[in-house]
C-alpha cells in the first residue's frame, strides 16, 4: 500500500517534468558520479533510495527518495529532522547499519550516496560498513557528487542530479536557498573584510582536546576562502588525521581569536571545557569568544545559508587582536 | 625450588615462617617504595608540556589554588599533574592488592576484575545513566560506576554461591563470567541506538588517568585508602583459603563470612579504581603474579608487594603514555594494552606461575 502511494508520487514528479522539461523519462538516462564513472541507464530513475544528508539535498528540488538511511536517528540529523519525511521507508538511523531486506522491497532503481575519494567508496559503503548492509549496492547502481574542499561541490552536484532526474530547478525551494546562499556568502565576505580573525575548531573530551584539521573539513576550507582565517594544527594524528590530539597540558599550543565548537554537540561541549583547568589558557576561551561549526554535516545551500548567517552574527562583536 | 614451595605453603598459615627470608623481603618493599617515590617525583616534573623543575618547585610552593591570575605552568602542576599523581598512586595501589586478593579467594591464577562483573557493571551503570537518567560529566559517572560495580559484584556473589557448596572457585569464576556477558549485551543495546551516549562512553571506557582532577581524588581517595589498608590486613585469610575448603575449615576458619568478607574489599578498591579511571587492564592480573614470583605464596609478603608494585606499573606507564604521545598522550589503558600482553607471555614464559 505504502510502496503504491510512493511509486505514484515519484511518477508525479516525473510527469510534472514532462511537461516543462525536455527530459522525458523515457529517453536515456546518465550521470557522472564523484568517482568519474558515467551510470546509464534506460530511462531516468524514480524509485531513489538516499543517503541523509543527500536525501535532503534532493527533496530541496521536490525529489522525494522511497528510502533513506541515515547515520542517526532522523529526529536529531541536522539535514533531516526539519522534514516532511511521510511516506518515505527509514531504513537505517545508525552508521554502517542499512536494512537491505526492507530496502529491496521499495524495488530502486538508483541509489544516491556522497563518494568519499580518500576512502574510494560511497557514504554506506565504506570500511566498517556491515557486509549485510553494503549488499544495498546489488539492488541498484550508486551515484552522489563528490566530498572535496567545498561544500559548494556538494551543493551543487545535487542540484545538477536533481535536474537530471526531472526536477524543476528553477522554481524550486533549492533554488530559492541558493539565492539566500549567495547573499549569506556576500554578507559574510564582506564581514571578514574588515576584520582579521583566526579560528580554530576544537572537539573538547575529558581526556584530550582535538583540534580539527580544515583538510578534511569543507566547511572550513570554505570560510577561509572567504575571510576567516582557520587555523591548521601542524601534527595531526598520523592514523586519523582529521584531527590533532592535544593534551590538556599543551590546550594553549595555539592561541586563535575564535573558537569553534561543532554546532550539534555545542551544549556538551561547553559543560566539558567548565571542568578543564587548562581551558582558559586559551585566550579566546577565557574571553568566551566561541561560536557554532557547523562540523562535516552540510549538503544543501539552504542549511549553508542559515549557518552562515549565524556565524556571521556571532562574529560580529568578537575581538580579533586577542589571538597571535 | 618446588619443595621450598611446598614446604612454605605448609607452614605460612601458621605464621611460623614466611616463603623468603623476610629480612630480604622488607629490603625489598623498602626499595619498592623509594621507587614509588621516585616514578610520583617523575609523574608531577614529566608530561607532554615541558615545565622547568624551578617552575615546578616554584608552583608546588605556592599551591594556593583559587587564585586567579596563575600560569599556565601553575596550573598544570597543581591541577592537573598532583591529582593525576596520586591518584595513580591510589588506583595502581588499589588494582594491585584487589587482584592478589581475588586470585587467592577463587584460587584463579586468570582472576582480574573483569571476569568477575565489576567493570561490566560499571559500565553499565555509567551508560544507564548517559542513556535513560541523562547524567553528564565525569563527576558523576565516577559515582554510578561505583553503584554499579558493587551491585554486580554482589549479583556474581549471590549466583556464585547458590547450591549446595556454597560459593567455589569454580562456581564464581563461572557466575562471573556468565553476568559480565549479560551486562554487556544490554550495555551494547542502549549504546547502539545513542550516538552521544556512544560518544561520552568512549572516553569512560578507555582507562585513563588523564582529566580527573581534584574533586574525583577527594571523592575517591578516602574509599581507597579505607579499603586499601583492610585489603592489605587480608593476608592470614587468604593464606588459610590457599590450602583449601576443607584444609581452611579443619583451621577453624568460616569459609562463608571469609568469601564475603574478602569479595566485599575487592568490589570496593576494584569498583572505586574503575569508576575513577574507567576499565584497567592487566595491572590487577599481572602485578600479583610479579609479587608472587619475588615472594612465594605467603600473601602476608604477596599483598604489601602488590600494594607497591601496582602504582609502580600504572604511573610509570601513564608516563610513558604521556612522553610517547607529543603534544597528545597516550591513555594509560592503550600503553597498559601494549605493554602489558608481552610482559605477561615474558613472565608465564620463564617464571612458570605459582600453582594456586
Amino acid at each position: 500500500m505504502l510502496t503504491l502511494g510512493t511509486a505514484a508520487c515519484s511518477s508525479d514528479i516525473a510527469d510534472s517534468s514532462d511537461a516543462k522539461d525536455a527530459k522525458v523519462p523515457d529517453r536515456p538516462w546518465e550521470f557522472t558520479d564523484g568517482s568519474g564513472e558515467v551510470v546509464k541507464l534506460d530511462k531516468a530513475p524514480t524509485r531513489i533510495i538516499a543517503h541523509g544528508a543527500e536525501a535532503a539535498a534532493l527533496m530541496a528540488y521536490g525529489i522525494k527518495p522511497v528510502g533513506i538511511y541515515a547515520d542517526e536517528p532522523v529526529t536529531t540529523d541536522p539535514n533531516l529532522k526539519d522534514l516532511d519525511l511521510t511516506g518515505i521507508e527509514i531504513l537505517g538511523e545508525e552508521w554502517g547499519s542499512i536494512d537491505v531486506a526492507k530496502a529491496s522491497t521499495l524495488t530502486p532503481d538508483l541509489i544516491v550516496a556522497d563518494w568519499w575519494p580518500a576512502e574510494k567508496a560511497h557514504s554506506g559503503f565504506e570500511d566498517g560498513v556491515k557486509a549485510k548492509s553494503k549488499k544495498l549496492a546489488e539492488l541498484a547502481p550508486v551515484v552522489g557528487a563528490s566530498q572535496g574542499d567545498s561544500i559548494l561541490d556538494l551543493a551543487e552536484g545535487y542540484e545538477d542530479l536533481a535536474e537530471s532526474l526531472g526536477a524543476d530547478v528553477e522554481n524550486s525551494q533549492g533554488s530559492k536557498d541558493k539565492a539566500a546562499f549567495e547573499k549569506s556568502r556576500d554578507a559574510f565576505i564582506a564581514a571578514m573584510e574588515d576584520k582579521d580573525f583566526t579560528a580554530l575548531a576544537v572537539s573538547p573530551a575529558s581526556d584530550l582536546l582535538y583540534v580539527a584539521n580544515p583538510e578534511y573539513a569543507p566547511e572550513l576550507l570554505d570560510f577561509d576562502r572567504w575571510g576567516l582565517d582557520i587555523v591548521e594544527p601542524d601534527s595531526p594524528d598520523k592514523g586519523f588525521p582529521y584531527w590533532e590530539n592535544l593534551s590538556w597540558e599543551k590546550a594553549d599550543k595555539y592561541q586563535p581569536d575564535v573558537l569553534m565548537f561543532d554546532s550539534r554537540s555545542i551544549i556538551t561541549d561547553k559543560k566539558t571545557v567548565q571542568d578543564q583547568p587548562t581551558w582558559n589558557s586559551i585566550r579566546a576561551a577565557k574571553a568566551g569568544q566561541i561560536v557554532e561549526w557547523p562540523g562535516f554535516w552540510l549538503h544543501t545551500y539552504g542549511h549553508y545559508a542559515v549557518a552562515l548567517d549565524k556565524l556571521t552574527e556571532e562574529l560580529s562583536g568578537l575581538d580579533d587582536l586577542i589571538g597571535d | 625450588m618446588t619443595d621450598q614451595l611446598v614446604a612454605t605453603a605448609t607452614v605460612a598459615p601458621g605464621g611460623v615462617s614466611p616463603a623468603r627470608r623476610p629480612g630480604a623481603l622488607a629490603t625489598g618493599l623498602l626499595v619498592l617504595g623509594a621507587l614509588v617515590l621516585l616514578t610520583a617525583f617523575l609523574s608531577v616534573t614529566q608530561g607532554s608540556r615541558s615545565i622547568g623543575l624551578t617552575e615546578v618547585i616554584d608552583a608546588l610552593r605556592h599551591f594556593t589554588a583559587v587564585s586567579t591570575d596563575v600560569s599556565t605552568d601553575d596550573t598544570v602542576t597543581t591541577q592537573l599533574r598532583v591529582p593525576r599523581t596520586i591518584l595513580g598512586v591510589l588506583v595502581g595501589a588499589a588494582l594491585g592488592v584487589s587482584g592478589a586478593v581475588l586470585q587467592g579467594l577463587t584460587r584463579n591464577a586468570l582472576a582480574d576484575p573483569s571476569i568477575m562483573g565489576i567493570e561490566a557493571g560499571a559500565a553499565l551503570a555509567v551508560v544507564v545513566g548517559i542513556t535513560v537518567l541523562g547524567v553528564t560529566g565525569i563527576q558523576l559517572h565516577v559515582v554510578l560506576a561505583f553503584i554499579g560495580a558493587l551491585a554486580a559484584t554482589a549479583l556474581v556473589y549471590a549466583v556464585g554461591s547458590l547450591g549446595r557448596d556454597g560459593a567455589t572457585p569454580v562456581k564464581m569464576a563461572l557466575a562471573g563470567a556468565a553476568i559480565t556477558a549479560g551486562l554487556m549485551a544490554v550495555t551494547t543495546v542502549l549504546l547502539l541506538t545513542d550516538l552521544q551516549a556512544q560518544q561520552e562512553y568512549r572516553f569512560w571506557q578507555v582507562g585513563s588517568l588523564a582529566g580527573r582532577y581534584a574533586p574525583i581524588v577527594t571523592g575517591v581517595a578516602p574509599v581507597l585508602v579505607v579499603g586499601l589498608v583492610v585489603g592489605v590486613l587480608c593476608g592470614r585469610p587468604l593464606n588459610a583459603l590457599a590450602l583449601g575448603d576443607d584444609a581452611a575449615r579443619g583451621l577453624g576458619v568460616s569459609l562463608t563470612r571469609t568469601r564475603i568478607g574478602l569479595f566485599t574489599v575487592v568490589a570496593v578498591l576494584c569498583g572505586a579504581a574503575t569508576a575513577a579511571c574507567g576499565p584497567i587492564v592487566f595491572v590487577g592480573l599481572v602485578v600479583p603474579h610479579v609479587a608472587r614470583a619475588i615472594c612465594g605464596p605467603d600473601y602476608r609478603w604477596i599483598l604489601p608487594y602488590s600494594l607497591l608494585l601496582g602504582p609502580l606499573l600504572l604511573l610509570g606507564a601513564d608516563i610513558l603514555g604521556r612522553v610517547m604521545g607529543g603534544d597528545g598522550e597516550l591513555q594509560v589503558g592503550v600503553v597498559l594494552g601494549m605493554l602489558g600482553a608481552p610482559f605477561f607471555i615474558l613472565l608465564v614464559r620463564y617464571s612458570r606461575l605459582a600453582e594456586l
